[in-house]
Formats: structure tokens, sequence, C-alpha cells
């Protein structure tokens, strides 16, 4: 029952919004209201850790549940968006003040719309990760794509409509393309000799239950360029930077700390059902597609000129790891998920202070952060150099063991790729933080006053990944 | 029963023709709606099994017949009329060369039916496939080649009709619950994205996606 007050609630804080749309400080309160009742929802679950509280049973069929796979991305989304909202609580204001409209005529979304689609975003999020069904987890999957589209036109001007247009329309094929493949997949189980009872997880991965290699392997194809896509592995990730350079803050911690754990979390449950024969196939093409997302993002970060861009082509370089991870070393691939969710909010929630800040998302505009800036600043370059791997961050340790597990060709590949992303990432944001200010900037002296109050939120979650670096060298030890 | 499916899986296959071979935007809309009625009639030709959920069944089979027949063709009619497009498609691609095109990825289609180890034996008609596969291309086709914003979100509706031709053709139940998600999904998304047009065409004057290029490294 407790699954059914993750996906309700929000709905209902949703419904809400609406109602208040007069009262700013109680519509933006909606937020955090939201994110504490769902992190007090899984304490609940947590107590008592012995009884099924999670299952939703309809007609004697889960709908949904919690098990071993989706736990911890339930627990992960539930904790961001608990500390985004606290973000967002400050944010709405400031950006509603600081930010105006570039061009005259344009407007920005009304703040209840704003609130409202957030949280029906988060509530078909956390559906898809409980959905026991794999019908469902396409539907809860294209919901979120649907919910999360308007808030990508917060500031209604013409490159957010493209941005929009481009996101609801490229990841709504790749959905209809895995669509078609879970209906393959269905199929393929159809016809074996020994037929899965339903589409639920549960029936699909029984014992005993058999599919047909020839169609597993054509469903498969589609679940992952469908998935992929959403999830923004490399030949399909077109949709990606666009969105992510027009997007405001807070939706895009939640897009890329969220929503790319939800895709991540559906290609998973799709490879877990892949037979024996299959198995080899399935790995081989998400190497493919991994390595390819690597390669790609490396060679555009290096001659990136926007900063909210570069950190998109660094998820997509983040999510190729992880599809690299699924293949060879799935003992890593929670910890590199938590690490990477925490430090890109961080980092996004950063790029929402330089942007209320400077007013432009172009590196070459930005300069002596150090200065105007100085807290934004030195979280700016410690989200830096722990993005890309540099210890005490997690994410070293899960590449260092990726790279132990590779084969040496790849592993060297993978090296020469993963330094070649450091190097663009550093010279951007070193570019950034170093120098003196523009002599323009004492203009936006108040707005750079807010965007200093805002680092708080920022700078917890840089906290929180010391410590997980911390646990996660101790565990290194005790592996070696 | 298994006349009425092929019957109703070559109507299909010739709409996909028409479809790629119509010039104006109101006829290509009706031409949807045909599709979607007869998407909508499929699930009655084909033998399903008798146990307790025929009423489950015939509701979603007339939900669909509604959303997919009527709503989201008026609702694209409703938004070229407000918009005022009705004429050329602007293709990128002339129409007799995407008509050949499609007419060779029909062929190759019923070549991919005819090769991967089918299910005759199961029931599924041997159109199934070529018929599912053929309009999931001329979707995408249309997506690819038309200019406008409005011919995408078409091209979406028939790349999604071929979805569901496989799934029903081929029997696949989801139940209810999923059924009505999928309606609900598709609908919503048409719905934002008429939204969406009628926002592009009031910022840019038109709904030529060609200029929506400012964006990109």
């Amino acid at each position: 029952m407790l699954a059914l007050l993750m996906v309700i609630l929000p709905l209902l804080f949703a419904a809400a919004a609406p109602i208040l749309r007069k009262r700013p400080l109680a519509l933006y309160s909606l937020l955090p209201a939201t994110g504490v009742s769902l992190c007090l929802v899984l304490v609940a679950g947590l107590l008592y850790p012995e009884q099924d509280l999670f299952c939703l049973y309809l007609g004697g069929t889960p709908i949904l549940a919690v098990d071993a796979v989706n736990r911890f991305f339930l627990q992960l989304i539930a904790g961001l968006f608990l500390v985004i909202s606290i973000y967002t609580f400050f944010w709405l204001p400031a950006a509603q003040e600081h930010n105006p409209p570039r061009t005259p005529g344009t407007r920005t979304m009304h703040r209840y719309l704003f609130v409202l689609f957030m949280l029906v975003f988060v509530s078909m999020m956390n559906l898809s990760i409980l959905s026991a069904h794999f019908g469902l987890l396409w539907v809860a999957i294209e919901a979120s794509t649907l919910a999360s589209a308007p808030l990508i036109l917060f500031h209604c001007s013409e490159a957010s409509l493209e941005a929009m247009w481009k996101y609801l329309l490229l990841c709504s094929i790749g959905i209809g393309l895995a669509l078609f493949g879970i209906l393959l997949l269905a199929f393929a189980g159809k016809i074996s000799a020994c037929p899965p009872a339903s589409l639920g997880f549960a029936d699909l991965s029984a014992p005993g239950v058999i599919f047909h290699p020839v169609w597993f392997k054509i469903g498969f194809v589609f679940c992952l360029v469908g998935f992929g896509t959403k999830m923004g592995l490399a030949p399909f990730h077109s949709w990606m930077p666009d969105a992510y350079s027009e997007a405001p803050a807070p939706v895009l911690a939640l897009l890329s700390g969220a929503l790319l754990n939800c895709c991540l979390l559906a290609v998973m449950r799709t490879l877990n059902l892949a037979p024996e024969a299959v198995l080899p196939f399935c790995r081989t093409l998400l190497t493919i597609l991994g390595m390819l997302s690597v390669l790609v993002a490396a060679f555009l970060i290096i001659r990136q000129k926007d900063f909210k861009r570069m950190l998109a082509y660094s998820s997509i370089e983040h999510m190729g790891l992880c599809a690299l991870l699924l293949c060879y070393c799935q003992a890593a691939l929670s910890t590199h998920v938590i690490a990477h969710a925490i430090c890109k909010m961080m980092l996004f929630l950063l790029a929402g202070n330089i942007l209320l800040a400077y007013d432009t998302h172009r590196i070459n505009s930005v300069t002596g952060m150090f200065r105007t800036l100085p807290r934004t600043a030195c979280l700016w370059l410690f989200g830096l150099f722990a993005i890309c791997g540099t210890p005490p961050s997690p994410l070293f340790v899960t590449e260092y063991l990726l790279v132990t597990t590779l084969p040496p060709l790849l592993a060297i590949l993978l090296l020469v790729l993963l330094f070649i992303v450091f190097a663009g990432m550093s010279y951007a944001c070193l570019s950034m933080t170093m120098g003196t200010p523009a002599p323009d900037c004492h203009e936006r002296q108040t707005a750079q006053a807010a965007a200093e109050q805002l680092t708080i939120v920022p700078g917890a979650a840089a906290l929180g990944l010391l410590i997980l670096g911390y646990i996660t060298v101790l565990w290194m030890k005790q592996l070696l | 029963m298994n006349e009425l499916l092929n019957l109703i899986l070559g109507a299909l296959l010739v709409l996909n023709l028409l479809l790629v071979s119509a010039s104006r935007l109101r006829h290509c809309i009706k031409l949807v709606a045909i599709q979607g009625v007869l998407l909508g009639l499929l699930p009655l030709a084909c033998a399903h099994p008798a146990d307790g959920h025929t009423w489950q069944f015939l509701l979603v089979m007339f939900l669909s017949l509604i959303i997919k027949g009527g709503l989201l063709p008026y609702l694209l009619l409703y938004t070229t009329r407000r918009i005022n497009v009705r004429r050329e498609l602007e293709p990128v691609v002339g129409y007799s060369l995407s008509l050949l095109i499609i007419l060779a990825l029909t062929g190759g289609a019923f070549w991919l039916g005819s090769v991967v180890p089918t299910a005759v034996a199961h029931g599924a008609s041997p159109l199934v496939l070529p018929a599912a596969l053929s309009t999931i291309s001329t979707g995408l086709f249309l997506m690819v080649t038309r200019r406008k914003a409005i011919t995408q979100v078409m091209g979406f509706l028939i790349f999604e009709n071929g979805v569901s031709i496989f799934g029903t053709g081929m029997m696949i139940h989801n139940g209810l619950l999923v059924e009505l998600g999928l309606l609900l999904d598709i609908f919503a998304l048409v719905f934002i994205m008429g939204i969406a047009v009628f926002n592009i065409n009031r910022s840019f004057r038109h709904i030529d996606t060609h200029s929506l290029n400012a964006l990109g490294d």
C-alpha cells in the first residue's frame, strides 16, 4: 500500500497547486512538503522491513512492488527530490526577480504550473520505478516525458520552444520503439515452449520461463534503442544537450539525477530477462553504445562554449559508463549511480546559481567567479573534480573497478577518453573561476548576493559526496 | 473470422501508400482517422480467449476506437484550423519517390515476415508483421521527410498505430490498466504536441521545423 502512497501523494499535492496559485509562499512550500512526506513514507517502510508494505495487488497480480533491483533507486529519487525541492523553494522567487525573459514579449511560465508539473513528474518517476509490470513501466516513462516537457518551457522563448519540441518528439519516438520492443519480448515469451503468465516482472523471470531467442534479440534491440534514447546513450542523445541548455536548474537536477536512472532501471530490467544464449549479444550491444557515448561526450566537451551543455555531455558520458558497468562490473553500478546523481545534482544547482548571477550560459562571459561568487566558485571546482573521478570522489573507485575489469584495449581507450573529458571540463571550469570579473558585472550585485545565499544546498550535497567517498574507499580496501 | 482479419490488414497496408502520396493536410488527417477506426476494429477480427475478461476487452476496444478514430484526428484538425495551414505538406522527398520508398519498405517488411520464425501456428495471421512494420516505417518516414510540425505529430500517431497493430494482431494482452494508461498517454502526448505546435506558430509565424535549428553544436 505504501507504494501507492509514493505515487498518489505528489499527485495530491499537485492538485493543491492551482488552488494556491495566488499565495506564492504556500505554493512553493508544496515542493518541500512533498519531498518530506515521500521520505517519511520510505522511512516507514524501512522501520518494518519484515512486512511487505510496498506491494500493491490488483486481481491477484502485483502492480507495484519493491524488489532487490528497484529499492535503492526509489530511495535515491526520494532523497534527491527532497534536496532539490528545498533548493527550488528559495530559487524560484530569486529566479523570477533576477532572470527576466531576454526577448520582450515572452514571459516566464506561471509559477503554479511549474510546481504542478514538477510534482506530477516526480509521481510518474516513482511509478516507473515501482511498477511490477512491463506495460505499466512503459506508461510511466512516457508520462514522465510528458510531465517534464512543459518544464523545459520555463522561459517561453524561441530557443526553449525548440528544445521542448525536440525533447518531446525524439523521446516519444524512442519510447514508442521501446513499446514495440516490449511487445516483441512478450511475443518471444508467448511462442516459446514455456510461456510466462503475464508481462509482470515476477512472471517473466520465474524459473522455467523460456523466450524465443531470435525474437528476444529483436525485442532487446528495440528496447535498448527506446530506453537508450531517454537515457541519453550516444547515437540517440541529440535531444539532451538542447533540452539541458534551456531547462531551469532544479528541473535539470531532477532530469539528470533521477529520470536518467529510471531509464537505466528499465534497461537493467530488460537485460535481467535475457536468456543465457542471448546474453553475450546483449552485452556486446550495450558495450558498443556505452563506449560510443563516452567517445561522443569526450569530443564534444572539449570544444564546448556553454556550461550547461557541457554538463549535459558529462551526463551522456556517465550514462555510457553506467552501461559499461552494467555489462562488466555490476557490483559497482549502484555506487556509481548514487555518486553521479548527487554530484550532477550539485553541479546543475550551482549552474543555476551562476546563471542567476551572470544571466548567461556562455563560458566566455563568466569570469572571476572567485571574486564575485566565492562560495559558488569553490563548490563548482569541487564538483568538477568529483565528477571527473578525482579521489576522494566515489566515482574514482567505481571507474577504477571498471577499468580493471574491462578488456585491456577497451580499458586503455576508456582511460584516454576520460582524460579528454577531464581536460575539457577543467579548462572550462578554471576559466570561469579564475581571472578578473567583467567590468559590467557590478550591476548585478543583488543577483550575485542572492545566488551566494543559495549555496547551502549544494554545499550539503558536497559534504554528502565526501562522506560517500570515504565509505567507498573503505569498501575498496575490503575488495583489495 | 480470418478472412475479416486479413481484409483489415490489407486495407491498412493500402492506407500507408495513400498516406504518403496524399498532398493535402486535411485529407491526410482523414486517412489517419480511417486507420484509427480500422485499428479499433482489429480486435474483433482476432480470436481471443473466452475467459471472464470479455467486458474489459470490449471496453478497451471501444475507447481505442473513440480516441484513435475520432478524438485525436479531431484534435489535429482543430489545430490546423486554428493555425491556418491547409494546403501542401512541403515534402523534402517528392510524392512519387516517397510512394516508391514506402512500396520498397513494405516489400522489405514482407520479406522480413517470411524470414523470421513466425507464429502462424499460434493463430496469428502472416500479414500482421508486414502490416505492422510497414505502418511503423510509414510513420517514421513521414516524420523525417515532411517539414511541418503538425505532420510530425501525425507521423507519430501513424507510428504508434503500427505498434498497436503488432500488439493486437499478435494477441498480446496487457491487462485493462496498462491499455488504459497507453491510450491516456497517447492522448496527452498529442494534446501537448498540439499546444506546442500552436506556440511554435505564434513565436515563429510558421510551423516549418527545418528552421528550428538555433541550438546545436
